[in-house]
C-alpha cells in the first residue's frame, strides 16, 4: 500500500463550558494511506463529524497529534493552517455550503483565484471539473437555480478544482434523495479509482460506507473496540 | 497583502454587492437620506443666518458704514467725501444719511418713530428700499412733501394676534410729523415698502433734502455714509482704501454694525453645530446597525470562505469594500439630491417671515458629512466583518 498521508496519535478534542468538560473525542489513533477511500462511521453523536472537522483543520485537538503529508500541522500559525486548507485539502459539506453571490463556475474557481492563478487558467480548470461531475450545461446558474444534487456537485467540483491531497466530505448525501446520493457516491467512487484521490467522508448510510475501501468506527468519541 | 489578493478582494465584495441588488438599494437609500436629513436642516439655517445678515447690509449697514468720531454729532464735508469714495475703484455704491426721530400721526394715532433722510438715487446702490415698495412708488429725486412708510407701521400688514399700535393707512394719506425743534409739516405717502428685515421695516423715509428744510443746517452734513461693495469679504482691503483716502471718522464694518443680529445669527449657528454633530451621530449608528446586521447574515459565507481557504484579510477586505461602496454611492447620491433640492430652491426660494430664504450648503459641511458618513460606513463594514473572520469556522457555518 501507499505511504501515510494521515496519521494521528491520541488525538483528543475536549469542550469545556463552565465547568462541564464534554470529550468529543478520546484517544483516537489512526493512520490513512494515499490514495485510500475511507469512510467514518458511528451513530449519531459519536464524534464522526468531530473527527473529520479535525482532521480536515477546520477545529483544533485540545490533545494529540495530527500528521498531514508528513507535517505536524498542530504546531502550525493560523495562516499556514489556511494557505494548507486552500492548497492541500478539499471540502464537501452536508449542506453544500456553496457561496450564494456567486455562480457554480465562480464557485468552483474562487480557491484556484485565490492561488494566483491566471483567468484564463483557472476557468478552465473550473469547467474542466465541472465538466467532470457532470454540469457542464450548469456553469453559470447560481445556486439557488440548482437542484440539491446540483448544488453538491458544484460543490464536489469546488472540492476538486486545486487538485487537493485529501478530499474531506461531511455527509454529503444527508440532504440528497436516493438517486442524487447514488450519483455522489459513485462520483467520489471515480475520482478515488481514476486519480487516486484520497477521500476521508463521514456517513451514516452502510451502503455508502461499504463503497469505501475501509471503515472507520467511532462510538461515544473512542474507536469502537469491537469493530477495529 | 499581494495584488492577487486585492483582485479576490474585489471580485467577492463586487459579486456581493451586485447580487444583492435590494441590500444595496436600501443600505445607499438610508445613507442618502442621512446625508440629506444631514446637510438639508444645516443649510435652511445657513441660509437664514446670512438671510438676517443680509437685511442689514441691504437695509441698514451696508458692506461699510463711515460715522462720526465718537465726539461728533455729524460727519461735515460729506457730499466731497462720496464723490472721493466713489472713486475708488470697485465700490459699486455710496450715499449719504440723516437720521432724526419724530412724531408722526395719522387722525387719533400718534407713533413716536425714526425717520430716515435718504437720497433716492445714490440710496438705490446701497440699499433696498427702491425695491420692496409693495404698494405706490418709491421717493422721487425732489420730493419735498412725499414719505414711504415701512410695512411694520400699517395696520393692514400686521400679523392677525398682533395688537402693537400702527396707522391705518394707505398709499395717498397724509401723515403729520412732529420734530423735537418744533418743525411740523405733513408728508403724503407715496408708497410702502417691506425688505423682510424687522429691523429696517419699521421707519418712515424722506428725501435727504428734507432735513436741511427741518433743521437749517447745510448741506454738507451726515449721520452716516453707507458704502457698497461687490461682495462681502472685501471691507478690510477698502478700509484701508478709505483710510489711504483720508477718512478720519469711524470706519465700521458690517459685522461691527450688526449687533443683536450677530448675537442672533451666532447663537443659530451654535444651534446648527449642535444638530449638526447629534445629526452626525444618528446617522453614524444607523448606517453602523444597518451594514452590521448585514454583515452578521453573511456570517456562514465568512466561515466557508475561510473553509476553503480564503486568507482572512480578503475576506475581511470584501465587506471593508462593499461598505465603502454603500458609503460612496449613499453619499453620491445624496448629495445629487441635495444640490436638486438646492437649484429647486434657489428657484423657488422658502417663503419665511423674514423674507424668502434660500439654503446655503458651505463646502465645510459638504465635506464633514460627506466623510463622516463614508467613514461611519467603513467602521460598520470593518468591526462586524472582522469578528465574523475571528471566530472559529465551524461556529460561523453551523452557527455554535
Amino acid at each position: 500500500m501507499e505511504r501515510t498521508i494521515i496519521r494521528t496519535e491520541n488525538l483528543e478534542r475536549v469542550y469545556i463550558s463552565g465547568v462541564v468538560k464534554t470529550y468529543a473525542l478520546v484517544d483516537i489513533s489512526i493512520e490513512i494511506k494515499e490514495g485510500e477511500f475511507v469512510a467514518i462511521m458511528g451513530k449519531s453523536g459519536s464524534g464522526k463529524s468531530t473527527l473529520l472537522h479535525q482532521l480536515g483543520l477546520l477545529d483544533k485537538p485540545t490533545k494529540g497529534s495530527l500528521n498531514i503529508d508528513g507535517h505536524d500541522v498542530i504546531n502550525i500559525s493560523e495562516k499556514e493552517r489556511t494557505r494548507f486548507r486552500l492548497n492541500e485539502l478539499g471540502y464537501v459539506f452536508q449542506s453544500y455550503n456553496l457561496i450564494p453571490e456567486l455562480t457554480a463556475i465562480e464557485n468552483v474557481y474562487i480557491t484556484p483565484m485565490a492561488r494566483n492563478m491566471k483567468k484564463e487558467e483557472y476557468e478552465s480548470m473550473a469547467e474542466e471539473v465541472l465538466t467532470a461531475v457532470g454540469l457542464e450545461d450548469r456553469m453559470h446558474h447560481y445556486p439557488s437555480e440548482l437542484s440539491g444534487g446540483q448544488q453538491q456537485r458544484v460543490s464536489i467540483a469546488r472540492a476538486l478544482v486545486n487538485k487537493p491531497k485529501i478530499l474531506f466530505a461531511d455527509e454529503p448525501t444527508a440532504n440528497l434523495d436516493s438517486a442524487s446520493s447514488e450519483d455522489v457516491i459513485n462520483l467520489f467512487r471515480k475520482f478515488n479509482q481514476e486519480i487516486g484521490q484520497t477521500i476521508v467522508m463521514v456517513t451514516h448510510e452502510l451502503e455508502e460506507g461499504e463503497k469505501a475501501d475501509r471503515i472507520i468506527w467511532v462510538k461515544d468519541g473512542l474507536l469502537d473496540p469491537e469493530k477495529l | 497583502m499581494d495584488k492577487n489578493d486585492l483582485k479576490v478582494m474585489i471580485f467577492l465584495a463586487y459579486k456581493n454587492l451586485t447580487k444583492s441588488k435590494i441590500t444595496f438599494m436600501v443600505i445607499v437609500a438610508v445613507m442618502a437620506m442621512s446625508f440629506l436629513s444631514i446637510t438639508f436642516f444645516a443649510s435652511i439655517i445657513d441660509g437664514l443666518g446670512y438671510e438676517f445678515e443680509e437685511g442689514m447690509i441691504r437695509g441698514q449697514t451696508g458692506h461699510l458704514m463711515i460715522e462720526p468720531q465718537e465726539d461728533e454729532l455729524y460727519i461735515s464735508n460729506s457730499k466731497d467725501l462720496i464723490k472721493d469714495i466713489r472713486r475708488i475703484p470697485g465700490v459699486v455704491g455710496v450715499a449719504r444719511r440723516m437720521d432724526a426721530s419724530a412724531v408722526a400721526r395719522h387722525k387719533n394715532i400718534e407713533i413716536g418713530n425714526p425717520v430716515l433722510f435718504i437720497e433716492p438715487e445714490n440710496e438705490k446702490d446701497v440699499s433696498d428700499y427702491w425695491n420692496s415698495v409693495l404698494v405706490g412708488e418709491y421717493l422721487s429725486q425732489r420730493g419735498t412733501d412725499e414719505l414711504i412708510i415701512g410695512a411694520d407701521l400699517v395696520e393692514s400688514y400686521a400679523e392677525e394676534d398682533d395688537t402693537q399700535k400702527r396707522f391705518n393707512v394707505d398709499v395717498g394719506d397724509k401723515i403729520t410729523l412732529s420734530f423735537s425743534n418744533g418743525f411740523v409739516k405733513e408728508y403724503k405717502i407715496k408708497g410702502i415698502y417691506k425688505t423682510g428685515s424687522r429691523f429696517v421695516d419699521d421707519k418712515i423715509i424722506i428725501n435727504f433734502d428734507q432735513y436741511q428744510t427741518i433743521f437749517g443746517s447745510t448741506d454738507d452734513r451726515a449721520s452716516s455714509i453707507v458704502i457698497a461693495l461687490p461682495s462681502r469679504g472685501l471691507e478690510e482691503s477698502y478700509t484701508r482704501d478709505l483710510i489711504d483716502l483720508g477718512v478720519s471718522e469711524q470706519i465700521n464694518k458690517w459685522q461691527t454694525k450688526m449687533g443683536a443680529v450677530n448675537q442672533f445669527v451666532g447663537s443659530l449657528q451654535i444651534t446648527n453645530q449642535i444638530t449638526g454633530t447629534i445629526g452626525l451621530l444618528t446617522a453614524f449608528a444607523t448606517i453602523y446597525i444597518i451594514i452590521f446586521i448585514n454583515v452578521t447574515n453573511k456570517r456562514k459565507q465568512i466561515g466557508i470562505l475561510k473553509a476553503v481557504g480564503i486568507k482572512k484579510e480578503i475576506i475581511l477586505g470584501s465587506y471593508v469594500l462593499q461598505s465603502l461602496a454603500y458609503g460612496i454611492t449613499g453619499v453620491l447620491i445624496g448629495n445629487l439630491a441635495m444640490q436638486l433640492l438646492l437649484l429647486l430652491l434657489s428657484i423657488h426660494p422658502l417663503s419665511m417671515p423674514i423674507g424668502p430664504v434660500v439654503p446655503i450648503l458651505t463646502n465645510e459641511r459638504l465635506l464633514t458629512t460627506s466623510a463622516t458618513l463614508i467613514l461611519a460606513s467603513i467602521v460598520a463594514g470593518f468591526f462586524p466583518s472582522r469578528k465574523a473572520a475571528d471566530e472559529n469556522i465551524l461556529d460561523a457555518i453551523f452557527g455554535g
